[in-house]
Order: C-alpha cells, then sequence, then structure tokens
C-alpha cells in the first residue's frame, strides 16, 4: 500500500462550519463531506509482521527465532542479524464512542453527541476509503453496540446505524466499555476513544493502562461543548443534571470563577493522564470545524510515527 | 376595639416574610439543563438591595393580607355597654348535690363527700350563687339560692358546714337520675333574672351502681347546664348483701315455713365466704347454727333459712367489710284461721251445688286456715265467721240476725239460687218487697261492663285478665235495686240486667250476685276469675290480710286506718309515735320492724333496705354520659370573677358582631388582587432561551 504524507495545511475558508455541516441529516454525507479532501491519505501500519518487504536489521539475541536469521549476511561479515520486515496488514481501528445523557448537552444548535458521532462517522469513512477495518462500540454507563472492526462495505452502513442511534444512558461510565475493548479486541490496532469526560476520572486511567498494556494505540478526542468550558450563562436558573436528574439553583455569575477553575483541572487532568501513558489526546469543541480535529489527528500519527523510526 | 384572642395578633409577625421574599431575588423556577453538575456548587439565594424592592404593590398587598387575616382571627368587637339588670352578670350558678343515701353510710365516705362540698365553698368566686341539695330517694334543699342571698358572704360556707352537720346519710336508696333533673330544672328557674353566667351542677356521691338513673333516660338536658361529678370512692373491701325474696308461691303446701334471702356478692370483692343466720331484731349473735355460703364475686346464691321458734325478726349476714345491707328484717308467717258460713241445705258432695265449689276453692293451707262451715236453714249463722255466703231462702230468724251482723260490718256474698231465694233476702238487704223474676236469657249472657276499679275486679284490671267472655250464664235473677239507691253495680250482664251489686248495710256490705256458681246458673264455677273473685271478697272483707309487698325505706306505707281512727308507730328505735288520725300514709326512714296500733289492731311491717342499693360497684365512668348528661371532664380554671365577666361580655358581643367575617372577606379580595396582580407581573417577565434540548 502506498504511503504519502496526508494534505495538512488547508486554508481555513474551505472548512466546513459545523452549524452547516450539522445541517446535513446524513451522517455519512455529513462524513463524505469533511473526508472530501482526505481521499489518498493513507498511513503506514506501524507493526511488523509477515511481510516481504524488507525494513531493517538487528542484532540476534538468544530466543530469536532462527527463521528470520540471514544467513547471507552471517556469510558475508559473521554476525547474527535477525531480518525485520515492514507489516502491510491493514490498519485494525476500533471507535469507542460515548453515547451518555451529558453527550446531548449544546448550546450552539448542536449536541456534543451529534458533533461526536460525526467525527466517528469521519473517521471511519476516511480510514474505509483507505481500505483499513472499522469497528465501533458505543456505551453509556453499559455498553450499547459493538461492532467489531471489518473492512466490507457493508459494514460502514452498520456503523453510521449504530452512530446514528439516540444518546440515551443516565451515567458514563468510562472502566466498562474499555475494559471489553481490551477484551474483545485480540489483535492490536488502534482504539480512538470519543468521550466529554464529564465523569470521575479514577478510572480512566486504569482502563487506557489495560488497553496500552493489550498493545492497542489509543487516541483520546475530548468533545466539549463551548459553554461548558466557560459557563456561558447569563441569569440565575435552576440547574439539572443531564445524567442524574439533580437539581440545584446556581447563579453563573457567582459560580462561573469557581467552575471554570475546576474545569481546568479536570481537562489537565485527562490531558495529563494522557500524556503520561503516551495516549494522543486532543480537545475538540463542538464549534470548531471537523477537519481541524482530522488534521490534527493524522498529524499526531504523522509525528508518532516519526518519531517511532527515528 | 377589642380581641377576644389577642394572641393569635402575633399572626402580624407574618408581615415580615412577604418583605424578606421580596428582598430575595426571586429564585426562579426556570430549568437550565446541563450535561453534569460535577464543578457547580448550589449558590445561596441573594438579597437584593433595597433600593431594588420590586413589586411594591404586590408587597403591599400580601402584607395587607396577612394583616386582615391575622385580625380577623384574633376575633374583633366593638365594646358595648351592657343592657343587663341582673345583679352580677355573667356569676355562675351552681347547686351541689350531695348523696345521703344509705351506700354513703361506708366508712370514710361522708367524711370525704363534706370535704369535697368545702373545697367548692371555697373555690366559689364572690357574685356567684350556690345551693347545696341532699338527695336519696328524693332530694331536699339544704341551702337554697335563696338563702344564698340572704346570708352574708363570709357566713355563708359556716352556714352549709353547719347544715350539712346536721345531716348524716339515711337508708334510702339512690335515685340520681330524679336527683339530677330536679337540679337542672332548678338551674334553669331563674325566676325573671337574666343570668348569663355558666349553670353548673356538682354531683359529689360515690355513683354505685344501685343509683337509679333510669329518669334520665328520656330527659332532655337545658341547654348550658353542665354537670361536674365529683365521686368519693369507698376503700376497696368486700360488700355482700342480703335480699328478701318474695314467698314462693307454693310456699301453702310446704309443711315447714321458710325464708329465702339472696345473698349478693359485689364484683370487686375480696372474699367469697359468709354466714347467713337468724339474729334478734335489735341485733346481735346469731340464733342457732348461721348457714355458711360461698358466694364468688360478682355472684349471687340463695339461701334457704328454716323459720325458728321464738321471736327472730332479722337474718344477718357476716363475713364482709360493710355492715350497712347486711341485715334484712323478716315477720314470720303465722298462719291465718278465717271461718266463712255458708247458708245453704245441698250435701257437701253434689258437684253440682255451690257448696262443692265453695269448699274446694277455699282450701286449708299451713299458711291460711279456711274453714267453710255449712249452716243449715233455720240455724243461727256463727257471729265469728269473717263472711257469710247466702245462696237458699234465709229464714225470717236468720235474715234478722244476719242483717246485725252484717249491720256490725260482715261480708255478706249472697248468690240466690231461685227466685224465692232472692226475694228472702228482702229483710237482710232492709227492703219490705222486692220484685225479683227470673231471667232467662237467648241463648246465654256474659258479663259487661265490669267495674274494674272496684276491690272485687281491681285484680282483674289488665287486659290480660280482664276477659270475662269465657263465663256462660244460663239462668240469673232480674233484681231491681232501684230502692236502694246506693247499691253499686259492679257488673251487667250484656243484655243490661245487673249481674253483681255491692250493697252497703250499715258498716258492712252485701254483694248479690244474680246468677249463682251452681252448674245449672253459669260457668263462673269452673272459670279461672272464681277463686280469685272469692279471694279478693275475702280481703275486702277484711278477712285476710293481703300479703305484705316487700317494703323499703323511704316508701310509703299505706295503713288502714279509717278517718277517725289514731295511729300508734313503734318503730324499730325510739319511742312510739302517735300519727295524727286519719293518717294513712306512714314513711319509715331506716329499716326494722313498725308495729303500729291502729284502733285497738296491731300491724306489723318489716321495713328493709332497698336491695338495689346494696349495689356498691362504682357506675361506669361514661354511665352519666352515656344518659346524655353534659358531663365536665375537668374543673374550669380558677379566673378572676370579673375577668371572666368582662370575658363573657366580649365573647356575646363578638358573637352578634361577627366582624370576622369581613376580615376574612377583606383578605380575599387582597388575595385576589394579588393574584391578578402576580400574574401579570409573571407575564410580563422574560424568560432566558432555555438550552437546546436533544
Amino acid at each position: 500500500m502506498a504511503v504519502a504524507n496526508p494534505p495538512l495545511a488547508r486554508a481555513p475558508s474551505t472548512l466546513i462550519e459545523p452549524k452547516a455541516l450539522m445541517g446535513i441529516r446524513s451522517l455519512e454525507l455529513r462524513a463524505r463531506a469533511v473526508v472530501e479532501g482526505f481521499l489518498h491519505g493513507l498511513h503506514r501500519s506501524p507493526f511488523h509482521g509477515f511481510s516481504v518487504e524488507f525494513t531493517e536489521y538487528r542484532a540476534y539475541t538468544p530466543g530469536d527465532d532462527l527463521r528470520y536469521l540471514d544467513w547471507r549476511v552471517f556469510a558475508r561479515s559473521d554476525r547474527y542479524n535477525i531480518k525485520k520486515f515492514e507489516d502491510e496488514t491493514n490498519l485494525r481501528c476500533q471507535l469507542v464512542a460515548d453515547q451518555s445523557q451529558s453527550m446531548t448537552f449544546g448550546s450552539g444548535g448542536h449536541t456534543k453527541a451529534h458533533y461526536a458521532a460525526t467525527l466517528a462517522a469521519t473517521l471511519a469513512y476516511f480510514l474505509h476509503l483507505q481500505g483499513d477495518a472499522v469497528g465501533l462500540l458505543t456505551f453509556d454507563e453499559n455498553v450499547r453496540d459493538f461492532l467489531p472492526p471489518r473492512q466490507r462495505a457493508d459494514h460502514l452502513r452498520l456503523l453510521m446505524l449504530a452512530l446514528e442511534k439516540p444518546a440515551g444512558g443516565r451515567a458514563t461510565d468510562l472502566a466498562a466499555p474499555l475494559e471489553r475493548v481490551a477484551q474483545l479486541t485480540r489483535k492490536r490496532g488502534l482504539v480512538v476513544l470519543i468521550s466529554d469526560f464529564l465523569a470521575p476520572l479514577e478510572q480512566l486511567e486504569r482502563s487506557l493502562l489495560l488497553l496500552a498494556a493489550s498493545g492497542q494505540e489509543t487516541a483520546v478526542f475530548q468533545v466539549l461543548d463551548p459553554a461548558e468550558l466557560t459557563l456561558a450563562f447569563e441569569r440565575p436558573t435552576l440547574f439539572q443534571d443531564m445524567e442524574t436528574g439533580r437539581e440545584i439553583y446556581v447563579d453563573p455569575a457567582a459560580a462561573r470563577a469557581g467552575y471554570v477553575e475546576k474545569m481546568t483541572a479536570h481537562l489537565a487532568a485527562v490531558a495529563g493522564i494522557c500524556e503520561k501513558l503516551g495516549v494522543a489526546y486532543q480537545r475538540v469543541t463542538t464549534d470548531q470545524p471537523l477537519e481541524l480535529a482530522l488534521f490534527e489527528f493524522l498529524e499526531q500519527r504523522r509525528r508518532r510515527k516519526t518519531r517511532g523510526r527515528v | 376595639m377589642s380581641f377576644l384572642t389577642p394572641l393569635f395578633l402575633l399572626g402580624g409577625l407574618a408581615l415580615a416574610l412577604p418583605v424578606i421574599f421580596h428582598l430575595i431575588r426571586r429564585t426562579t423556577r426556570e430549568r437550565t439543563v446541563f450535561s453534569s453538575l460535577m464543578f457547580l456548587l448550589p449558590t445561596p439565594p441573594r438579597l437584593t438591595k433595597r433600593s431594588r424592592l420590586e413589586h411594591w404593590l404586590l408587597l403591599l398587598l400580601r402584607c395587607l393580607a396577612l394583616a386582615l387575616l391575622a385580625l380577623g382571627f384574633a376575633r374583633p368587637f366593638f365594646t358595648e355597654t351592657t343592657t343587663n339588670d341582673a345583679a352580677v352578670p355573667g356569676a355562675a350558678r351552681r347547686i351541689v348535690l350531695v348523696d345521703t343515701s344509705a351506700s354513703m353510710r361506708r366508712a370514710g365516705l361522708w367524711a370525704e363527700a363534706r370535704a369535697r362540698v368545702d373545697l367548692e365553698l371555697r373555690a366559689i368566686g364572690p357574685g356567684d350563687q350556690m345551693a347545696v341539695f341532699a338527695f336519696a330517694r328524693g332530694s331536699r334543699p339544704l341551702l337554697s339560692f335563696g338563702d344564698w342571698t340572704a346570708t352574708p358572704p363570709a357566713a355563708r360556707a359556716a352556714l352549709v358546714n353547719a347544715r350539712l352537720a346536721e345531716i348524716s346519710p339515711g337508708w334510702g336508696a339512690t335515685n340520681l337520675g330524679a336527683a339530677l333533673i330536679g337540679a337542672a330544672e332548678a338551674l334553669i328557674d331563674t325566676e325573671g333574672q337574666t343570668l348569663t353566667g355558666p349553670r353548673e351542677i356538682v354531683l359529689v356521691s360515690d355513683l354505685a351502681a344501685g343509683s337509679h338513673t333510669e329518669g334520665l333516660q328520656g330527659y332532655e338536658w337545658p341547654k348550658g347546664v353542665t354537670l361536674r361529678v365529683e365521686t368519693v370512692a369507698a376503700k376497696a373491701g368486700t360488700n355482700a348483701s342480703l335480699q328478701l325474696l318474695a314467698d314462693p308461691t307454693d310456699g301453702d303446701r310446704q309443711a315447714a315455713a321458710t325464708v329465702r334471702v339472696r345473698v349478693r356478692n359485689e364484683a370487686d370483692a375480696k372474699r367469697e365466704q359468709f354466714s347467713v343466720g337468724w339474729v334478734p331484731a335489735a341485733g346481735g349473735a346469731f340464733m342457732g347454727a348461721p348457714v355458711e355460703t360461698y358466694v364468688p364475686p360478682g355472684q349471687s346464691r340463695i339461701v334457704t333459712l328454716p323459720v325458728p321458734a321464738g321471736a327472730a325478726q332479722a337474718i344477718a349476714l357476716r363475713g364482709d367489710d360493710e355492715d350497712f345491707d347486711n341485715t334484712v328484717f323478716v315477720i314470720p308467717p303465722v298462719a291465718q284461721k278465717i271461718s266463712v258460713a255458708y247458708v245453704g241445705s245441698e250435701s257437701a258432695d253434689d258437684a253440682r251445688q255451690p257448696f262443692y265449689f265453695l269448699r274446694r276453692a277455699l282450701p286449708t293451707t299451713p299458711r291460711l286456715a279456711l274453714a267453710v262451715t255449712p249452716v243449715p236453714p233455720g240455724s243461727g249463722v256463727p257471729a265469728d265467721a269473717a263472711m257469710a255466703v247466702v245462696t237458699d231462702a234465709l229464714s225470717a230468724g236468720q235474715a234478722t240476725a244476719l242483717r246485725e251482723q252484717v249491720l256490725a260490718g260482715k261480708t255478706v256474698l249472697a248468690a240466690p239460687k231461685n227466685v224465692a231465694a232472692a226475694v228472702a233476702l228482702a229483710p237482710l238487704l232492709g227492703l219490705a218487697t222486692w220484685p225479683v223474676e227470673e231471667g232467662r236469657p237467648k241463648g246465654y249472657a256474659m258479663l259487661a261492663e265490669i267495674d274494674f276499679k272496684h276491690p272485687l275486679f281491681v285484680a282483674f284490671a289488665d287486659p290480660r285478665f280482664s276477659d270475662f267472655s269465657k263465663i256462660h250464664v244460663w239462668q240469673h235473677r232480674r233484681l231491681d235495686f232501684s230502692a236502694r239507691p246506693e247499691a253499686r253495680v259492679l257488673a251487667k250482664f250484656d243484655n243490661g240486667d245487673p249481674a253483681i251489686v255491692e250493697v252497703p248495710v250499715g258498716k258492712g256490705r252485701v254483694v248479690v250476685l244474680a246468677s249463682g256458681w251452681n252448674t245449672e246458673d253459669s260457668q263462673l264455677a269452673v272459670s279461672s276469675k272464681f277463686v280469685p273473685l272469692l279471694y279478693a271478697l275475702l280481703e275486702w272483707s277484711g278477712a285476710l290480710a293481703a300479703p305484705g309487698a316487700p317494703q323499703a325505706v323511704e316508701e310509703n306505707l299505706a295503713l288502714s286506718a279509717g278517718p277517725n281512727e289514731a295511729v300508734v308507730v313503734t318503730g324499730p328505735t325510739g319511742p312510739a309515735t302517735t300519727l295524727a288520725a286519719g293518717t294513712n300514709r306512714f314513711t319509715p326512714l331506716q329499716p326494722g320492724i313498725y308495729r303500729f296500733e291502729i284502733g285497738g289492731r296491731t300491724e306489723v311491717q318489716a321495713v328493709n333496705l332497698d336491695p338495689v342499693e346494696a349495689r356498691t360497684t362504682p357506675l361506669p365512668s361514661d354511665e352519666l354520659e352515656r344518659l346524655g348528661a353534659p358531663v365536665a371532664r375537668t374543673k374550669p380554671s380558677a379566673v378572676s370573677p370579673i375577668g371572666q365577666e368582662m370575658a363573657l361580655q366580649g365573647a356575646e358581643a363578638e358573637e352578634r358582631q361577627k366582624l370576622w367575617r369581613w376580615f376574612v372577606v377583606a383578605t380575599l379580595l387582597f388575595l385576589l388582587g394579588e393574584s391578578l396582580l402576580a400574574g401579570r407581573a409573571a407575564r410580563r417577565s422574560v424568560t432566558a432561551p432555555a438550552p437546546l434540548a436533544p
């Protein structure tokens, strides 16, 4: 499979405004509109395996499989070298999308759930075009839908249908779906987690660690509404929690400072965990064009790959 | 303006609430649905600055509504100048009813009752009126309202105590119902005065179960009269009582006379073993061996005692704690000898003739030795015979002799068998000639127009016994009493002829039956009326003493004294008393044996305690309420009389004016205005755009 650098830089004027994008009813069309410019964007699989394309030698260490010993090099240099080949199997990407009730919040005409679904669909469509296998797991407090990574043409449609289901759960439990992914995904691949992470973080670190330990490369998208970042409300009202239904009286003017402080700390905690575990973390707000998110995602992967090869 | 319940004015403090609520920035009921509250803390309500007090008109309306409501609850009224001409308006009128029945003789009860009355005297206000009544079978005033008013206030308590010291519980039964009704009536009888104060009966009694409360059942308690019960309780102890039972109906046939008494043990008794036996009337030890009896609490046993020889006239019970009901006085039955002369010629065995039936109707029993002596025609009628029965024709000598006896007081029953026998009665009745003819009714005649008020027939007055239609009369004599206008027709035949006529002759009387009881004349002898009629005649003639009804203390005792006969009474205690001539009523005040000397003859009567009075178990606590008496549970708190009077006047003025209604109406109007205004304000208020719903 050919490898080409993706077009990382595009003029902002060509980006599609999320408001306009969300006006498109069909999720697939939305994804296609975003992916327009990435038809040729390919990336290499970072995994080594059985393949004909040689990548490098390395010194033999006891325990290595003798089949991969390059006898010609041994004859030439009297050193034992192991041949390494580039794995040309396609990427297996598992999208993990949060569909809990808190994702249904939205202040700018569309909800976080819509935005996250479009993001997931965009990634799925993009990867599918590349010929990669894409799977999907949606969750709230439980795992809702699970589609294992496949490459078939109709699989993408099933995936879109699962993404279009309305969010409904009453709580967000990050631990259960990630453990499930770790159990179900035997082969190594890419796990993309899309959530607002508005839940206690005690389990997040452990779950991400589990994924990393099982050899999965993990990328995290934290989808937030701009109003959530700044508590952009004017009038004092009763605030009702979407997930628990709890109501408290809040005057935003009075509560804003404390809220922003706590929110910033929370975001920093999420980012810190990701950083610690080597997980690609990207925060997106629902007013950002999706292309930017995609660019950033691909850019991160490219940098990681480059770093990995150095 | 004054207030009946000024404490409710404290409700005006609630005015602060709307002011505070208006100062608090309006907490909205608007909701903002937010993704997560994990970073939010509740904001405490903030007070707005005074300059930002919003909706001042709304605030004013709310404050006014609250203030008017508080004023309305305080029951405002305008004080009026009273127009009462009563001396002390609002003063209480109180009757203290003191139980002096026999059950109050128990240890300690009377002293406690007096102490209770004394407490009432201390608690009374200066303007109050009080009367003290003592009651047992009847009630009598110890101190009337008039006495109370006439006595200087300082001397009233002493006067009441002095009057109470003069009396003590008697032997009477407790007629609680009548006493309460009498007191209630006395309370509402204000003699033209306008009295506004409370009216109250204070009952000081042991409330024994034997109190007669049945009088209250049909009584409509007067409005405004309340009853307060001050119960004096006896020490818990065993009380058993004796009740003399009436002679058994078959007593006449018994060989030996016996007396039966019922031993009753009260439900709260501790002991169950008692002795019953004869004692002398004056009291003392048992005469002979007593009968031991076992009576569980709440039950009764009947003990039969043989009448001993001697002067025993009382039966006593030993073994309980209370003595007042342990003795019953008994006149032991004695056989009475009565002789009846029969003037007739029939054989005693001829079952169709009057003599045959007369002998069988008047048999001899241990109590009553009745002897029917036949007097053959021509023989003299014995003067000692209590009554003479004439069926055959009297000879001239017999008629004259018998008339002498009748003039002296003898009773003669004349039932002439035929016209000749009837005509022969003329000298006896004091008639020269007497036209008599035989009457033969068509078919049969019956008795009609019977005078059931006459002593002969009074026993048949009850409708159950008044049917004489089964006595058929086939032949009778048509008697003409036009020459003797004093003759009283007691019954007629249904054809209008006189059937039974009483003809007074001197001190005595002749009762003439127009038809005899021989089988040819009528069915009288075989009817159920015959024997009672004969005994009624014997009683009426004075020969047969009527069986004495059980006599209770304080019940009127009928005496058989004539208009000019003096009566000398010898009671169980004290000397003989001479009653006024012509007195035929006597009220014994204590149990015992009473002897009455009336015109040379002696009557003896045993008087006993009312057996119901011996039931000393307390009445159920709600018994009086069940009977409709408005029993006050607690003693009213002592209010100073002046304050009480003003409170009463205020209550009445408030009741008339009912200003609170206007205050409530005004409150409702203000609240209506407030609702309209608040509704308009709410519509005007701008609501923030709600966040997008999913």
